[in-house]
């Protein structure tokens, strides 16, 4: 699956004056868990070790958080975070576009991904190394605007 | 490839709720504060794929 990096708006700051936007390679993913379904972006990470989202997407699956599954995570600073971990099916879907080769086919894939309340304000998962780059080969060809999944 | 443009669909999107996109990702279908209201909404509307996201607080990125 060969898709675009997507340009999001981004705001001005005294390190980046002139910045309005950024790319980031993000796919359209469908979450899944006893017949419910959710699609949320994601952005296809390789520095994060897990696969996390924000907690109120374990909510739209029905999942109940806290759970037992609790794992400590930290971004760029030291404070822990915590994610709760449930297995659900996840499936990276083609997108349409005018610059998107048609008739990609979808990628279903078994996620053990994690909830935490701390990614609510990203409002995207995080798609990292263990069941997602431990699965697939990525390629990221950022210079071309894309990336690859395969 | 070109890059898949969603700044001026989201010029105007709410920061800080759940924005429920077209499938397409052409159009805000519908936004709350509530991941579930705002997916209700977007599936009454007739959009039965709504892809969930948010904006973040201005000055944020992800590292």
């Amino acid at each position: 699956m060969k898709l675009p990096y997507s340009e999001l708006p981004a705001a001005p700051d005294a390190a980046f004056p002139e910045r309005t936007h950024v790319f980031r390679p993000i796919v359209a993913l469908q979450l899944e868990k006893d017949g419910r379904q959710v699609v949320v972006f994601a952005i296809v990470d390789s520095g994060a070790d897990q696969c996390v989202f924000p907690a109120s997407i374990a909510e739209a699956l029905g999942i109940s958080i806290p759970n037992a599954s609790a794992s400590a995570f930290s971004g760029s600073s030291d404070n822990p975070q915590v994610a709760y971990f449930e297995q659900v099916q996840a499936t990276i879907l083609p997108m349409d576009g005018p610059n998107i080769e048609p008739d990609q086919g979808s990628l279903t894939f078994p996620l053990f991904a994690g909830f935490c309340e701390t990614l609510e304000h990203v409002g995207m998962g995080l798609l990292g190394q263990e069941d997602f780059f431990s699965r697939f080969t990525i390629q990221f060809s950022a210079a071309q605007n894309y990336f690859e999944i395969r | 490839m070109v890059p898949s443009d969603l700044t001026a669909v989201l010029k105007n999107a709410p920061i800080g709720e759940w924005i429920a996109l077209s499938f397409a990702r052409d159009r805000i279908v519908a936004t709350a504060r509530k991941l579930s209201d705002a997916r209700k909404a977007a599936i009454d509307a007739g959009e039965p794929r709504p892809i969930m996201m948010k904006l973040p607080p201005v000055g944020i990125l992800i590292l």
